[in-house]
């Protein structure tokens, strides 16, 4: 008999909500972690004695409010940091403008670089959030399986008329149109200012290998904002830094007797005839369980766990096609002080900074992944997690980490070396140097994780952060595959639960959440 | 107000879909008439005599994607449509070559010698875009439903479609999707592995749009080229015996076969709205004509900014057709040859010249000429289509002397600092200079040379931004939103004003596609 | 007479290593596209001479257009195995097992032979191209797919003949040779490997060699063979020969699932007649699952033998006043079978049977009606008219000689 009904393997935060809510169930979970805490890309480090960072995320954009609720992860540890400055674009001549939860004063700010950029600020936000909602409807959603969809699935999805009866069809047409659309296609209908334009483009290229002039950079702008509550590139912290929300989750967890094993790396998943009944671990033990569920990308999950040749060729064909591609780089220096930002005041610090001064600009680092370099001048994203969670850094020293676009995982004709990376830290001290005049001499110490760093630290195919690029064909029924988007898969009682299913990538726990819905929905 | 002479309906612009409209139109007895703007008719498919004794397919140059239902309602072929096959695509590499032909065996062991694998692929992959053009034809072939207030009968066809979209295989969904929204590049990269074999198929998917191999949304653009139907079998393209010009002459003399009356010369300058419905033109000239029905075969910048006043239309139209993008990306060089242009690594006559001949060795060389038009400049090495006319149809240019028709992308409308003559030369030149890469002897045995910049296209045959399509072929531009929501099945917001140009589905191309299926919806309320 | 005659135009395509010699010995200068290599159809201006050499003396074939792979590694019998249908673990070294192999929907791809080489390394032979599949399917496992279509030059010596002209060709004995196996010989010199196969179903062999020795192994057999009545034979002489021993043809007689476009075309294996081919018993194959479900359920096709019977195809000819009229070659037209008026199969391929004297045919028949012994109708152009003519449903082979399996005592 099975000691345990089932089995996650991976403690990134979806997995930990899977567990969680099957733990709820009354279901006798168990999760294998084959690094040594809990929380994947949620995960803090020690990266210089006495610093700390983030390594991934600094921000949580948005939760999943059925997570919030049904795991109650506020009384569970979770405690938010919510700054009112969401982000602060920074332009030349210390010409910034800064984001602000309050739409008002987003367009003031704007109103210093255009007031007709201004005067519509409000009516985007509402164009988007009217778009947003149905996003939200559809992320709740099993992905129906398509092209021969039941009746009882088409039902299943009539919760979508919702925002149809209050925004009108003609909301369903605009985000049919958005969601294609490239940056600048977007942003012509919109906006005139270069660092605005550029500005909210960021949204749209978010972790994602193509540029701002990429068709469907619309969809991953709307991606980014479900649940933004209204608000232009809405953030949270998380106190204790984004690793809160794991150790919240394994708090709930572990009260509904979920068993959390860490150091314990899965070496295969192992079937029979096509039926999942169990894994083994590294150490050569073998676990059953009548449910798997994996919360790695589909790459390791299928093919590196339950091996090629045991895969039907066609699901073989799709899921060799599915594109990673990761081109994000991150960077986080240690700083024997505070970094003084020209034209911001230390209240305002706790946030995120962008520097992209023009969409073209951004195009032009992605470029770089095109013909398989590191961008030389790329999209940088930073924020200053000490500043925010105190204990990241000793006494009146700092941490800055740097979120790197374009620094792609294929480079050709070459492997990423530390020559490479140490180059990439060059490029970006340099790129900071012109918004802190005295930032080289801050530098105590300093760390690059690459694509490939990601991919061996963290298991991330080709070190894409989303399991799987966010892009239209892999999208809904389509994520990760046609044959495997509804959370099942074609092996039998194995599940898949990471961002690598519908509805994609970030620390939002939807994925999570609705794998374990479907679970107990199957048993 | 002179004496106003009465048709059933008029059509604005003798460009092969106005012309098919307006055959369509006579066919059923409707007295109509055809303005055109220059002195030939034809549009954007027009042939020109350019220089003494060569004669061009000035603009569009092969022909393809011509509906046959269309060619047989029409009677096409007895009034002069004469299609030749384009029996190869060339690509010219440093060098080798890659040599397509209409052989399977041969083309099969030509790839092979490349890549066994991709030769293998591509004898499955054929097959796969013929059952993928399938399943989309229907699509193509339904007026599009209104997706804000569908009526019965938008209904009854969006019903159809959904039923024909369930009866598609899991496959040839996930493939129809995967062509909706990936690069062309992403999509063949699935299948192929010979980068010059990639790459050439790749240019399907930009020719008439301003994206690289690389930008998703090419595949779309990619399965709209493999639509390309003629004597029933996809993708192959012809030639027109005197060039595509005489296609639309075919259009017009079936149209004046059922009694059209066609005035070339006849510039419109506006419609005539009176309480909101369309009652006749007025031409530059002062002339006017009465008409029940009044359809544009212009692009949609011009049908409804040009040839009506804004406080005519609805201000979410406006907003639309404003938003509408129409972006200028190619150009084309057509030039008068002494003799035949001799290829480096195939060197003579032969099979390969009477085909395409594609200038895409590379995904490289394609972004790489992507990027300088996306910054706003011409492609330095572009990427070329080029035929040669004159070797399929000797009556192209003078005995022994050749015509050879280039389309080069990319050529951005929107240039840095604006097209002028001098910039026209040099992008001429870089043009003749990317063939001399290949084909040296080209530069010794230029006559002349016409090079059309997209302000050219623009200006000679009234394409907004030079842009051959109408419009971009985009996911958020076809189908229910081609050109606007609400007015998406080739009426508008004027009653009685109709559209029947490539700014409405299903798109660009010689297809007549569009003049048909506004001259039924027509007919269809008539 | 012959007219001295030299053809100039460059062939676009292939030609094997043997086309020195089978060029200037095809007299009718009839050719075939076979693979995309230009294939003898027959060396004489008619076909029944080659024909009558499979059968009663010796035919040498050029059949080097067969696609064929090596596949090499220490997984590659892990990989054969799941990959086709038929139990490759206990195929020995030096044995030849013929094979077919599906997708994961259980339908027939290709079918050919698998030689065992050595413990590691095997040969695959198919009608079509099989890389991509071959190569697809050995993701992640430890082995070498190499193509050997044009690296390894192949002929088939069939007939009852071929087993002595070998032995006086080759440096050992091929008595000891059983069927569909396979040794490593010389010719002199040259290494040769011979199986104990053929397309035929009559005694015969295939010889595998170096291309570089074409021309020599081919000069060699002829002159050994040449008291044995050796020919060079055409494909259609032996596209009646295996009509006659029941052994299928892709493209012919079924679609490869690859390249069937729609469900109606594909077939599997059972509905090809290759249910013993079919080791339900091995863990597991590609196809395994839908073959199971197909064995509870029950095919939809059979695929047997049908006998067009001569009185009546007779009488249909002495009605319109003419001698009954047979076809000279085999012929390749789908063709309607009826089962009281309703259509209930149709014959892929047919031929008259010089040395049977019947006139036979291959056909899928729907299972309700696919019992041996049913008297179907066969539809038959008779003067421009179409008649239905009888024709009993009957096990194949049609021709199964005793010499084709049994050793010399």
């Amino acid at each position: 008999m099975a000691q345990f009904d089932a089995i996650v393997i991976g403690s990134g935060v979806n997995s930990l909500v899977t567990a969680a809510i099957l733990g709820k169930a009354g279901k006798k979970v168990l999760v294998l972690e084959s690094r040594n805490e809990v929380g994947g890309l949620a995960s803090t480090l020690e990266f210089a004695p006495g610093f700390k960072c983030n390594i991934i995320h600094d921000t949580l954009k948005w939760i999943d409010p059925r997570v919030m609720t049904e795991l109650n992860l506020e009384s569970h540890g979770l405690e938010w940091i919510i700054p009112n400055v969401v982000r602060i674009a920074l332009g030349k001549n210390d010409k910034h403008i800064t984001f602000h939860r309050d739409p008002k004063k987003t367009a003031d700010s704007i109103a210093h670089l255009s007031k007709k950029d201004a005067d519509v600020w409000e009516e985007f936000i509402t164009y988007i959030d009217k778009s947003v909602n149905f996003l939200e409807r559809l992320y709740q959603l099993t992905p129906p399986s398509v092209p021969n969809m039941g009746l009882s699935e088409a039902l299943s999805m009539r919760s979508m008329l919702g925002p149809v009866f209050k925004h009108g069809s003609r909301g369903v047409v605009d985000l049919m149109r958005v969601m294609p659309m490239m940056m600048p296609e977007l942003m012509d209908e919109w906006f005139e200012n270069a660092l605005l334009r550029s500005a909210v483009a960021t949204a749209g290229i978010h972790h994602l290998s193509f540029g701002p002039f990429a068709a469907g950079t619309g969809y991953n702008l709307l991606h980014q904002h479900t649940h933004s509550g209204g608000v232009f590139h809405n953030i949270k912290f998380a106190k204790g830094g984004t690793i809160g929300l794991a150790n919240a989750l394994k708090t709930v967890a572990e009260s509904y007797n979920v068993t959390i094993e860490t150091n314990s790396q899965v070496s295969s998943i192992d079937t029979d005839n096509d039926i999942c009944n169990g894994v083994t671990l590294v150490n050569g033990k073998s676990i059953k369980a009548s449910i798997t569920v994996s919360g790695l990308d589909p790459q390791n999950t299928f093919i590196n766990l339950v091996g090629a040749p045991k895969l039907n060729p066609n699901f073989q064909t799709q899921l060799r096609n599915i594109k990673y591609r990761g081109s994000t780089a991150r960077i986080h220096f240690a700083l024997k002080d505070l970094p003084q930002i020209n034209n911001i005041s230390a209240e305002m610090m706790k946030t995120v900074f962008s520097i992209a001064p023009t969409i073209e600009y951004q195009e032009k680092a992605a470029d770089s992944v095109k013909y398989g370099i590191v961008a030389n001048e790329p999209t940088v994203e930073f924020t200053i997690p000490s500043f925010i969670n105190p204990d990241f850094a000793p006494d009146s020293k700092h941490v800055l980490s740097a979120t790197v676009q374009y620094a792609p995982y294929h480079l050709r004709n070459q492997k990423w070396t530390n020559s490479i990376k140490e180059d990439l830290i060059k490029t970006v001290t340099q790129m900071l140097e012109n918004y802190i005049p005295n930032f080289p001499t801050l530098i105590e110490s300093s760390m690059a994780i690459s694509p490939p760093d990601l991919e061996s630290e963290f298991g991330l195919t080709e070190g894409n952060l989303n399991h799987g690029e966010m892009t239209l064909d892999q999208f809904m029924f389509m994520r990760p595959t046609i044959s495997a988007a509804q959370y099942s898969t074609p092996i039998g009682n194995l599940y898949i639960c990471g961002p690598g299913t519908h509805p994609g990538g970030g620390l939002h726990c939807t994925n999570g959440f609705n794998t374990a819905q479907k679970i107990i929905k199957d048993y | 107000m002179p004496e106003i002479k009465k048709y059933d309906a008029i059509v604005i612009g003798g460009g092969h879909n106005g012309l098919t409209a307006a055959a369509y139109l006579g066919q059923a007895g409707k007295k109509v008439l055809v303005l055109e703007r220059r002195h030939v008719l034809g549009g954007a498919a027009v042939t020109e005599e350019v220089f003494p004794g060569f004669k061009f397919s000035v603009c569009s140059y092969v022909v393809s994607l011509m509906k046959p239902n269309v060619m047989r309602e029409l009677m096409l072929p007895r009034f002069g449509l004469e299609l030749l096959p384009l029996e190869s695509t060339f690509t010219p590499l440093d060098n080798d070559y890659l040599l397509r032909t209409a052989d399977g065996d041969q083309t099969y062991r030509e790839i092979a010698r490349h890549s066994a694998q991709d030769a293998e692929t591509y004898m499955r992959f054929g097959p796969l875009m013929g059952q993928i053009g399938m399943a989309v034809r229907p699509i193509l072939e339904t007026i599009a439903p209104n997706a804000i207030r569908p009526t019965i009968s938008d209904l009854s066809s969006g019903k159809k479609l959904l039923d024909h979209i369930k009866s598609l295989s899991s496959e040839q969904f996930e493939y129809l999707t995967k062509l909706m929204t990936m690069s062309s590049a992403d999509f063949l990269d699935e299948w192929f592995e010979f980068e010059p074999l990639k790459a050439t198929m790749s240019t399907s998917g930009i020719i008439g749009t301003f994206m690289g191999p690389r930008s998703p949304g090419s595949a779309y653009v990619m399965l709209h080229h493999y639509m390309g139907d003629i004597d029933g079998a996809f993708r192959a393209w012809g030639f027109q015996r005197g060039g595509t010009g005489a296609v639309s002459m075919a259009i017009a003399r079936s149209a004046e076969h059922y009694g059209a009356d066609i005035m070339t010369e006849a510039p419109v300058e506006k419609v005539i709205v009176k309480n909101g419905r369309a009652i006749g033109v007025a031409l530059e000239n002062g002339d006017e004509y009465g008409s029940n029905i009044v359809i544009s075969g212009l692009d949609p910048k011009l049908s409804f900014l040009k040839l009506l006043d804004e406080h005519d239309l609805p201000s979410d139209f406006v907003q639309d057709i404003k938003h509408f993008r129409i972006r200028g990306s190619s150009g084309k060089v057509n030039l008068a040859l002494d003799g035949l242009p001799n290829f480096t690594c195939l060197p003579g006559g032969g099979h390969h010249l009477r085909g395409a001949i594609s200038i895409s060795p590379s995904y490289d060389h394609l972004e790489k000429a992507y990027d300088d038009a996306k910054y706003g400049n011409f492609s330095q090495k572009p990427f070329m289509d080029i035929i040669l006319p004159s070797v399929l149809d000797p009556d192209m240019a003078p005995p022994g002397k050749h015509v050879m028709s280039c389309f080069v992308q990319y050529a951005p409308y929107d240039i840095n600092g604006g097209w002028d003559d001098h910039k026209r030369e040099a992008f001429g030149d870089a043009v003749v200079n990317a063939i001399a890469e290949y084909a040296p002897n080209i530069k010794d045995i230029i006559l002349h040379r016409q090079v059309l910049t997209p302000a050219d296209l623009e200006s000679i045959f009234g394409l907004t931004e030079g842009n051959i399509f109408h419009g971009e072929l985009t996911l958020q531009q076809l189908f229910s939103l081609r050109p606007a929501v609400k007015w998406a099945d080739y009426s508008t917001p004027v009653k009685n004003y109709y559209q029947c140009g490539s700014g409405t589905h299903p798109g660009g191309g010689i297809t007549g596609s569009p003049g048909e299926m506004a001259a039924k919806k027509i007919l269809g309320i008539w | 007479m012959s007219y001295n005659n030299q053809f100039t135009a460059e062939t676009q395509l292939k030609v094997s290593p043997f086309f020195e010699r089978t060029s200037k010995l095809n007299e009718s200068q009839e050719w075939r596209r076979w693979s995309g290599y230009l294939a003898a159809t027959n060396y004489e201006l008619t076909h029944e001479n080659e024909y009558f050499a499979i059968r009663t003396k010796a035919a040498l074939l050029d059949i080097t257009p067969l696609y064929k792979y090596i596949i090499e590694g220490p997984e590659a019998q892990r990989f054969l195995d799941r990959l086709v249908t038929r139990n490759i673990y206990i195929c020995k070294v030096g044995q030849v097992m013929y094979t077919p192999w599906c997708d994961e929907y259980g339908k027939v791809i290709d079918d050919g032979t698998v030689q065992r080489l050595s413990e590691h390394k095997f040969r695959i032979t198919s009608a079509e191209p099989n890389l991509e599949w071959l190569q697809y399917n050995a993701t992640g496992m430890d082995l070498i797919i190499s193509d050997d279509s044009v690296s390894t030059a192949a002929l088939a010596l069939q007939g009852p003949n071929s087993r002595v002209i070998l032995n006086t060709t080759a440096n050992d004995s091929l008595d000891s040779l059983k069927f569909f196996w396979m040794m490593d010989t010389k010719f002199g010199d040259i290494p040769v490997s011979i199986s104990r196969t053929g397309y035929t179903g009559d005694l015969g062999f295939e010889i595998w060699l170096d291309p570089k020795d074409a021309l020599s192994v081919w000069d060699l057999l002829l002159e050994k063979g040449n008291p044995y009545g050796i020919t060079p034979t055409g494909l259609q002489a032996l596209d009646i020969a295996r009509i006659e021993a029941g052994l299928i043809l892709l493209d012919v007689d079924y679609i490869s699932s690859r390249h069937a476009i729609i469900e109606a075309r594909k077939s599997s294996p059972y509905e090809l007649g290759l249910g013993w081919a079919v080791k339900m018993q091995k863990k597991d194959f590609i196809g395994k699952q839908a073959l199971q479900r197909e064995v509870a359920g029950g095919s939809e096709w059979e695929f047997m033998g049908i006998e067009i019977q001569w009185s009546e195809l007779e009488n249909h000819y002495r009605n319109v006043g003419l001698a009954p009229r047979l076809p000279s070659t085999a012929w390749r037209t789908s063709t309607p079978l009826y089962y009281n008026q309703e259509q209930v199969g149709y014959a892929t391929s047919g031929a008259w049977s010089p040395i049977l004297k019947r006139y036979i045919a291959l056909a899928h028949i729907k299972s309700p009606f696919a019992k041996e012994g049913t008297v179907l109708d066969f539809e038959l152009k008779v003067e421009h008219y179409r008649k239905l003519t009888p024709a009993q449903i009957v096990k194949t082979p049609f021709f199964d000689p005793e010499r084709k399996r049994s050793c010399p005592k």
